[in-house]
């Protein structure tokens, strides 16, 4: 026999009462053999948003492979429908709305950018408005959608999309995908924490008095975060980057119809948005307490945006709001889970939970949280509009990454590389643009490139893109087409 | 100074692989937004050993636009696909870095976790025979991999081993021919802007004085530039690369195929290499100078010769170690100016060739933003590090005891994030995960295993699957590899027929 028994983890045990509880567990148990997984299925936390929201980004397939769910059953189902991404209305000084899609935007001509090609052309005032060079925010605006053709000399081969889920039916399929791979679920509450004298946890004390042990503890317990905290894992508060602190969350009757995109209008002291499924839509509103002290505030969820600095400390892995909790704005809290929980199944340490193995994980982990930080404090911190708390946050320093960002794309219209990144350059220049942002020079390496011919080549596209969705069935048309509309539309339920 | 929309004044200073790679690079990707003025003085002379490249040449070689046979053909260059490690961890050992992968994931698992499952469960099984590259090494078969990732034909990459000495020159026409302006001469004086301290002019020998927005400094180890004129501090990591000096030799080619890969021996003051190209072999003894006299390198190289020599033994000294930053003001320092690491894998040439693409990507769009050369100097230190890290790696995974040098690199204290490193793969063998830069999980696996160090354990999701039905999965994809080997053409014949080969093509 080598190490490798001694060394391996035999039981789990995953505390949360939430999709990030099931998920993690689900997985867990699916990819180890001889792994005992327990949940302790806790009461839901309001404020735990990774569990709450519909919306997902396009990381979700891959959680769904590894979890065994498979989107067309979910769709046909309804529980899920397709989410190219948003509309964003009142975000820049000009007024104009823009899309933020997972798909390319127009073509390089040689090694040159089309993002330095369409910045030149609109200096030249010949550029249209940049989600006209995509299919994917064409078909978005338009509502439409198909899924991305296999060919990939078409144009709409160079786009992915995320999901929307309606939570109570997708925690039932997750219920029984954690039944099927073994999952050993039963509900409780925890009462306390027992820790070795190496300070690990040794176990948990429940309510009515019984203990639980195991070699590793997950924590998805929301942003209360007990069990991370009781290992001592410290907090980094990001409220002066991630201003909004309420959340007001529900359910609204839905008459017009499932659409793949949701819409995020900005206000004066927050901003809301509109996220329209299958049989209903879910309407959010977050704002900052700071500024708005009244209002419709009654329902509101307190968050708390920041990150533990190491989500995995000794043999307590923190995931979901419990690890880092983040604002709603472009439906990341989720994908920051699925991510988290794949990467700890890969890289899962010893018994031991050794610093070396530990620290991997955290670097990663801590470094795509960082960046999809950076990403939503871009909307707060150099915004479109001047009112309200806006103004107020207009001239805030900047996380040294998302400086680095911004002085590299307002030099040259450049996006640094960053390893463990969650929008990548086609993602970034549209929030950058959209935001109203610009390069004060042209990359010189677009000079390589005709002014004139870059110009027509843009025109042609843009044309060829907007005959493209008036070819695409509406989205309804395209759920029924999959069979995957029920005979009778959920019924609509009052806010979870 | 140039102003938005005027041309900027590139001086590129030193005529040597970095001065003509730059040079080209800036012309063919840059040529509407800078001139480009090489000064090169022939009184010098390149280095001009390199001769062993990494698979990001092609790249290069591609982008200028270049016909790669007429490329190799000038340069008299071979396919290249890894470099064999001769006696590094125990005399007698030896194994093969590739260009490319070790087998192929299952479910997402990298594939070496469950060859090391079924080892420890008493499988006598070589992790290297699941790499293509290596088994076409060990045929000296070679065809350009295959484009379709889902096919094992794409599971590899090649470089090429080549005659540095040529290729300057040959990109030297290449450049001169679209617009790059060189001035033969010697630097007398630099002359400084008195109020910014950046770099304003060249004054060569004869008179000439050659202004510029922007400085290029290849000049080699003198480090004119950013060295010896902004006197940018020198990191010296001499105490992890003890390697500070070469004797080099050329020796007649033997009949037989031509190796596709290059042989790195270790000796008992360093290691020598041996580089088969189309006319020669190039051989070299890197050695440590506080371990080893220069008399005995040199007669150790002669007596190791597998043929007659070509030429008398040149001798070369360097340092390992880096300019603290590498863009300063207005003046670059691309190639030996920057820094030195030796040549074990090859990684000089790649070190020109990234500095000069994020010169590219990061070119002023008039005065220098102290920004861009902040971040310029942060990739830098990246590359720097990582590239550190794996060399100090080849001489410390050792269990040899049987010279000072060998005593000294085994028991040596090695950087935290080396021996972090180290810890992490012997735990359950993993590497660190990058996406930027050079040597991933494949390189690091190689070395590792190469060299005697087996994880002691591995991904616990590799305990899923049957042992039974892993051991015949894996047999099946060793035999797709060797009859895809068994259908490639032997390396002399593929340089003849793709027109690479100096003595003309066959069909």
């Amino acid at each position: 026999m080598t190490n490798q028994s001694e060394r391996a983890i035999r039981s789990i045990l995953v505390l949360g009462g939430g999709i990030v509880a099931l998920s993690a567990a689900a997985v867990f148990a699916r990819a180890l053999r001889g792994v005992r997984v327990e949940l302790i299925e806790t009461a839901p936390d309001r404020a735990a948003l990774a569990d709450r929201l519909a919306g997902t980004l396009p990381t979700v397939h891959r959680f769904h492979s590894a979890v065994g769910l498979d989107e067309g059953d979910l769709v046909r189902r309804g529980i899920a429908t397709h989410r190219l991404g948003s509309r964003l209305d009142h975000w820049s000084a000009d007024g104009e709305p823009w899309y933020h899609v997972f798909g390319d935007h127009g073509l390089p001509v040689g090694a040159v950018a089309f993002v330095d090609l369409w910045t030149r052309a609109r200096r030249e005032k010949r550029a249209l408005p940049y989600h006209r060079y995509s299919a994917a925010a064409a078909m978005a605006e338009a509502g439409r959608f198909v899924h991305p053709s296999g060919d990939s000399q078409s144009r709409l081969s160079s786009f992915v999309y995320g999901l929307f889920l309606e939570m109570e039916g997708y925690r039932d399929r997750l219920r029984a995908a954690a039944d099927a791979a073994g999952v050993i679920r039963r509900p409780g509450r925890l009462d306390g924490v027992d820790r070795r004298e190496d300070g690990f946890v040794a176990s948990l004390s429940l309510a009515g008095g019984e203990t639980v042990e195991a070699d590793l503890f997950v924590d998805a317990s929301g942003p209360s975060a007990p069990l991370i905290r009781a290992v001592g894992a410290a907090f980094e508060d990001w409220s002066a980057w991630l201003p909004c602190d309420r959340v007001v969350l529900e359910r609204r009757r839905n008459p017009g119809g499932p659409l793949p995109l949701d819409r995020v209008r900005a206000e004066a002291n927050g901003w809301r948005w509109s996220a329209p499924l299958g049989g209903r839509s879910e309407e959010g509103r977050v704002f900052s307490s700071a500024f708005e002290k009244a209002g419709g505030a009654g329902d509101a969820v307190r968050i708390r945006p920041g990150r533990y600095l190491e989500p995995w400390t000794r043999n307590v892995l923190a995931l979901g709001d419990a690890a880092a909790a983040l604002d709603p704005l472009h439906a990341c809290g989720l994908h920051l889970a699925h991510s988290a929980i794949l990467r700890a199944v890969e890289l899962l340490p010893g018994r031991d939970c050794h610093p070396v193995e530990l620290a991997e994980y955290n670097r990663r982990t801590v470094e795509e949280t960082m960046r999809v930080r950076d990403f939503q404090a871009i909307h707060y911190l150099r915004p479109g509009r001047g009112d309200g708390m806006w103004r107020a946050l207009a001239e805030r320093p900047l996380p040294d990454s998302l400086a680095l960002t911004l002085q590299q794309f307002e030099a040259r219209g450049r996006i640094p590389f960053f390893e463990e990144e969650t929008f990548d350059k086609e993602s970034w220049a549209q929030a950058l643009i959209g935001l109203g942002l610009a390069p004060r020079r042209l990359n010189p390496l677009a000079r390589a490139v005709d002014s004139d011919r870059a110009a027509a080549g843009m025109e042609r596209l843009a044309a060829e893109i907007a005959s493209l969705t008036g070819r695409i069935p509406s989205y309804r048309d395209y759920l029924v087409r999959m069979a995957a509309l029920p005979a009778k539309p959920i019924s609509s339920r009052p806010g979870a | 100074m140039a102003t938005a929309g005027e041309k900027q004044k590139v001086v590129v200073l030193g005529g040597g692989t970095a001065g003509w790679m730059a040079a080209s690079a800036l012309v063919a990707r840059l040529g509407d937004s800078c001139s480009v003025h090489l000064v090169e003085s022939e009184e010098i002379g390149i280095v001009g050993v390199g001769e062993a490249t990494l698979p990001h040449l092609r790249y290069f070689v591609e982008s200028l636009g270049l016909d790669e046979a007429e490329f190799m053909r000038e340069t008299s260059a071979t396919y290249k696909l890894g470099i064999e490690f001769r006696d590094f961890g125990r005399i007698g050992d030896s194994y093969l870095h590739p260009f490319g992968s070790f087998g192929t994931d299952l479910d997402g698992i990298h594939f070496h976790h469950f060859w090391r499952r079924l080892t420890a469960e008493g499988r006598d099984d070589d992790l290297f025979r699941y790499s293509m590259a290596n088994v076409m090494s060990w045929r000296r078969r070679f065809q350009p991999p295959s484009a379709d990732p889902s096919s094992l034909l794409s599971t590899y990459n090649y470089a090429y081993q080549f005659d540095a000495t040529r290729f300057g020159p040959y990109l030297r026409s290449w450049a001169t021919a679209r617009g790059v302006e060189r001035t033969e001469g010697r630097v007398v004086d630099v002359e400084l802007d008195g109020e910014s301290g950046d770099v304003r002019a060249l004054r060569l020998d004869g008179g000439i004085r050659i202004e510029g927005d922007l400085f290029v400094d290849c000049s080699g180890f003198r480090s004119l530039l950013l060295g010896q004129t902004l006197g940018e501090a020198w990191e010296d990591w001499s105490h992890w690369l003890p390697c500070d000096r070469a004797v080099a030799v050329p020796c007649a080619s033997p009949p037989g195929v031509i190796e596709p890969y290059t042989t790195a021996t270790a000796m008992a003051g360093g290691w020598r290499w041996r580089i088969p190209l189309q006319h020669r072999i190039g051989n070299g003894y890197v050695y440590s100078s506080s371990h080893i006299s220069d008399q005995a390198a040199q007669d150790a190289i002669v007596a190791a010769l597998e043929s007659e020599p070509l030429a008398e033994p040149r001798m070369l000294r360097f340092r390992a170690g880096r300019r603290r930053r590498s863009w300063v003001r207005n003046v670059v320092a691309v190639g030996l100016a920057s820094g030195f690491l030796e040549p074990l894998e090859s990684t000089s040439i790649y070190l020109v060739q990234g500095a000069v693409t994020q010169l590219i990507e990061l070119f002023p769009t008039g005065r220098v933003d102290e920004a861009d050369a902040a971040e310029f100097n942060r990739r830098t230190d990246v590359e720097y590090d990582r590239i550190r890290d794996f060399l100090i790696l080849h001489y410390h995974a050792t269990d040899r005891d049987d010279s000072s040098f060998w005593n000294h690199v085994r028991t040596m204290d090695v950087p935290d994030s080396l021996r972090e490193k180290m810890e992490y793969w012997r735990r359950a063998g993993r590497v660190s995960k990058y996406t930027q830069g050079l040597f991933f999980e494949p390189s690091w696996i190689a070395v590792y295993l190469g060299q005697g160090i087996v994880p002691d354990g591995w991904d616990q999701r590799a305990d899923r699957l049957d042992g039974a039905a892993l051991e015949s999965a894996m047999e099946r994809l060793h035999g797709r590899i060797e009859d895809a080997v068994r259908g490639m053409p032997e390396h002399d014949f593929f340089l003849r027929r793709s027109g690479a080969a100096a003595g003309g093509t066959v069909q």
